[in-house]
């Protein structure tokens, strides 16, 4: 793990989940598989603080554990799950957008909870539903169910892996640890709960969350002490299925940017229909024959089977490659080159930053290096028509910023460097690597920056909160205006703009990443498409 | 040998040609510290996407750093003592659910230390118990031993000796539980000093009956 990566990881943790998991979960990212002991007497922690420290990560999927020889059980951290807390919006947001807000809700409360049994997701859901809607209206646990079961079958939540049934209990003393496996074949399958109920409001004197003494609300008790139908089988959104989206998602809108709309609508519907039959990290999905496209476009669209050949034929031929032919069969089967797709978004990606960091001009020698795949200097000069002692420039610093390398070719064996050819070229792997490793700095640079502004304006945040506070109470009991505005004066107008300000500023940093995110997932989608399975 | 151009003259071991610097020409200086941490740009960056889809996972995110604080997985620091003890603390606290987490899914060792003690006892319960007398509560267990000390040590029977052994043992760690119970600092104190004696926590936890080992010590154990 990189430096990058691991202070990345520290600042989420902290962030998500307060300074004792963070120190656990570092130290385990850093060192690699422990066991309980070494982590307490490592980390200078209680033993204690650390047991409930690993719970709560291993509740959320941050960590796994491994029995070893001698009964030892060791703990690993997982560093690339524990960046994926930066993209829970994304997951969130699709699950909006394909599932409408009870989907939205049921993969919320799965990412925050980590693991949860059917029934209690189904609970919580119809509950927070219902506080939404009009009173007198609501939810009912059958149609939150409904949609958690069209979840399970896109495969956007999955099963997480049980704990075996014990055969024999008295087969000596039982193991450290229990041994959690899963069947390919159970991953999605909905035990057959009968879930009747509707969801519960909670009553508004329950509901203020302003500050006023709690002390006086009732603990918490449970509300049925019946036996849970599914006990034990726990449910876990599935990144992988999303990732799979995004990436389709990132093909259609290239397609729509570099075509037209009908072309991206095609490639839509073939990535849809091989959705089921293509592995994700296939590097090209099954073949599709033109006549099963025809048959699979959406009602919407009338296009002739002779339009739908030429737009085919158009894709395939383009030199991006993102469409490729295969056969002849069926009126010509077509796939999609998964990998190369995502080649070159990231090359693109690369161009743009490029583009932004260094001006047009050295995106133009970048484009010509990417395409003539090897130059020496006077090549590059001439080739992109840009006076020498500026193309010599751009390219040093595209070479200090290792986006450019240079390839040495020998004349002789003794490699003088007079008598050595020196090329230029971009090597897109690793250039990938070094912006992925920007962008992990970049993101962290940014998480420091908004703590700094918020604990800078602390004092006039909680002052604004308590005003609200008051505000929101005396509104409750009912107060005249005058008073009201009395309260609010209380907050002076150069405070006002401060905190005009501070939420600006945070806001602009919170977007920015969300989008350096994107990057990073196209990035690292590349970089995996490439790794040799 | 070759190539020396003239004695104590700089001469570059390649073609300075080929770099792009023509012959006599001033090279440019040498940097001599580290280059500015903020350096200025000739290019600013593009501004932020905005959109609806952006706005919305702005706010979700925002929301959900907020609702994860609140959650029982966030492990809050324990402050040190401040200086003056607000009044106002005392009611902005926020009362979190208490979360337990599923047991049978975790490894053994995650389990608090009290319930780890009570499985090799009610196994030793199981063992010792078998008349159907339970030896629960501490009084009882110290009436019974001080009848029987009454008795002549004849009478005394292995299984008698088993049971009071077990009971005692029991009584012990109900005392202990007890402590524990009321002083939390007690049970921290239990802990570290189950931490230093290894040897004894590996006897407990290897399940093995404490009754059969007892049974080596018959003569001495009779208090």
């Amino acid at each position: 793990m990189t430096q990058a990566e691991i202070k990345l990881c520290s600042l989420l943790l902290q962030e998500h989940f307060g300074e004792i998991v963070e120190k656990i979960g570092v130290h385990l990212i850093r060192t690699g598989s422990q066991p309980l002991r070494v982590i307490a007497h490592d980390t200078g922690t209680s033993l204690d603080q650390v047991k409930k420290a690993l719970c709560v990560l291993i509740q959320h999927n941050l960590v796994i554990y491994q029995v070893h020889k001698r009964g030892v059980v060791e703990y690993e951290a997982q560093c690339s799950r524990v960046l994926r807390i930066l993209r829970y919006p994304r997951y969130i947001y699709t699950a909006k957008t394909l599932y409408n807000d009870t989907g939205e809700l049921i993969v919320e409360e799965l990412l925050l909870n980590g693991k949860m049994t059917m029934s209690a997701v189904v609970k919580k859901v119809a509950d927070r539903l219902t506080e939404t809607m009009e009173d007198g209206k609501t939810m009912d646990y059958a149609e939150v169910a409904n949609t958690f079961v069209r979840l399970a079958d896109t495969h956007f939540v999955q099963r997480c892996p049980l704990v075996p049934a014990a055969e024999n209990s008295d087969a000596g003393p039982p193991p450290p640890a229990p041994t959690l496996v899963i069947n390919e074949k159970d991953m999605y399958l909905v035990p057959k709960l009968s879930l009747i109920g509707k969801g519960k409001r909670r009553r508004s004197s329950e509901e203020d969350a302003t500050g006023e003494p709690k002390a006086k609300r009732p603990k918490h008790t449970p509300d049925n002490k019946e036996p849970i139908p599914d006990d034990g089988i726990y449910w876990q959104a599935n990144l992988d299925r999303f990732h799979q989206h995004f990436r389709d998602q990132a093909i259609v809108s290239a397609v729509a940017n570099r075509m037209d709309q009908t072309s991206s609508e095609i490639v839509r519907t073939m990535l849809r229909v091989s959705e089921i039959t293509t592995p994700s990290s296939a590097p090209f999905t099954q073949p599709l024959s033109s006549n099963e496209i025809v048959r699979s476009l959406p009602v919407g669209y009338n296009i002739s089977k002779q339009v739908l050949d030429q737009y085919l034929t158009l894709l395939a031929d383009d030199p991006l490659e993102f469409v490729g032919k295969s056969g002849d069969s069926g009126g010509g089967m077509y796939v999609i080159n998964l990998h190369k797709v995502l080649g070159s978004l990231a090359t693109a990606t690369l161009e743009s930053v490029v583009q932004e960091r260094f001006g047009s001009r050295c995106a133009r020698i970048f484009r010509l290096v990417l395409q003539k795949k090897h130059l020496e200097q006077k090549q590059v000069e001439d080739f992109a028509m840009i006076p020498a002692k500026e193309a010599k420039d751009m390219l040093y610093k595209m070479l200090s910023e290792n986006f450019i390398s240079l390839q040495e070719i020998p004349k002789t064996p003794d490699h003088a460097p007079s008598r050595t050819f020196y090329l230029y070229t971009v090597n897109i792997l690793s250039a990938a690597r070094m912006l992925l490793h920007r962008c992990y700095k970049s993101i962290a640079n940014l998480i420091e920056r908004r703590q700094f502004e918020t604990k800078e304006n602390k004092r006039l945040l909680e002052k604004s909160q308590r005003v609200e506070a008051i505000i929101a109470s005396m509104q409750a009991t009912g107060a005249e205006e005058a008073q009201l505005q009395e309260i609010e004066e209380m907050i002076t107008a150069p405070e006002r703009q401060q905190l005009e300000t501070l939420k600006r500023n945070v806001n602009k940093l919170d977007a920015s990443e969300i989008q350096v995110d994107e990057t990073i997932f196209l990035l690292e989608s590349y970089i995996e498409s490439t790794v040799k399975r | 040998m070759a190539g020396n151009k003239g004695r104590g003259r700089a001469a570059y071991t390649f073609n300075i040609e080929a770099v792009g610097f023509s012959r006599g020409e001033k090279l440019p200086d040498v940097a001599l510290k580290p280059p500015p941490l903020f350096p200025d740009t000739d290019y600013k960056p593009v501004p932020v996407k905005t959109g609806e889809g952006e706005e919305y996972m702005l706010a979700l995110k925002q929301e959900l750093r907020e609702t994860m604080k609140r959650m029982p997985y966030f492990i809050e620091t324990p402050e040190e003592k401040q200086d003056i003890e607000r009044y106002s603390k005392r009611y902005m606290k926020v009362y979190k659910e208490e979360w337990i987490p599923d047991w049978r899914r975790l490894p053994r060792e995650m389990m608090p230390r009290k319930k780890c003690k009570k499985g090799p006892k009610s196994k030793k319960a199981k063992d010792t118990t078998g008349k159907g007398t339970s030896f629960t509560n501490t009084a009882d267990v110290l009436k019974k031993i001080e009848e029987l000390e009454k008795r002549s040590d004849g009478e005394k029977s292995d299984e008698e000796n088993e049971e009071k052994e077990g009971s005692k043992e029991k009584s012990k760690e109900g005392d202990d539980d007890e402590e524990d119970d009321a002083a939390e600092e007690e049970e921290y104190d239990e802990e570290e000093q189950e931490e230093e004696n290894d040897y004894i926590n590996s006897y407990f936890e290897d399940g093995d009956d404490f009754g059969a080992d007892s049974d080596d010590n018959m003569d001495e154990a009779t208090y």
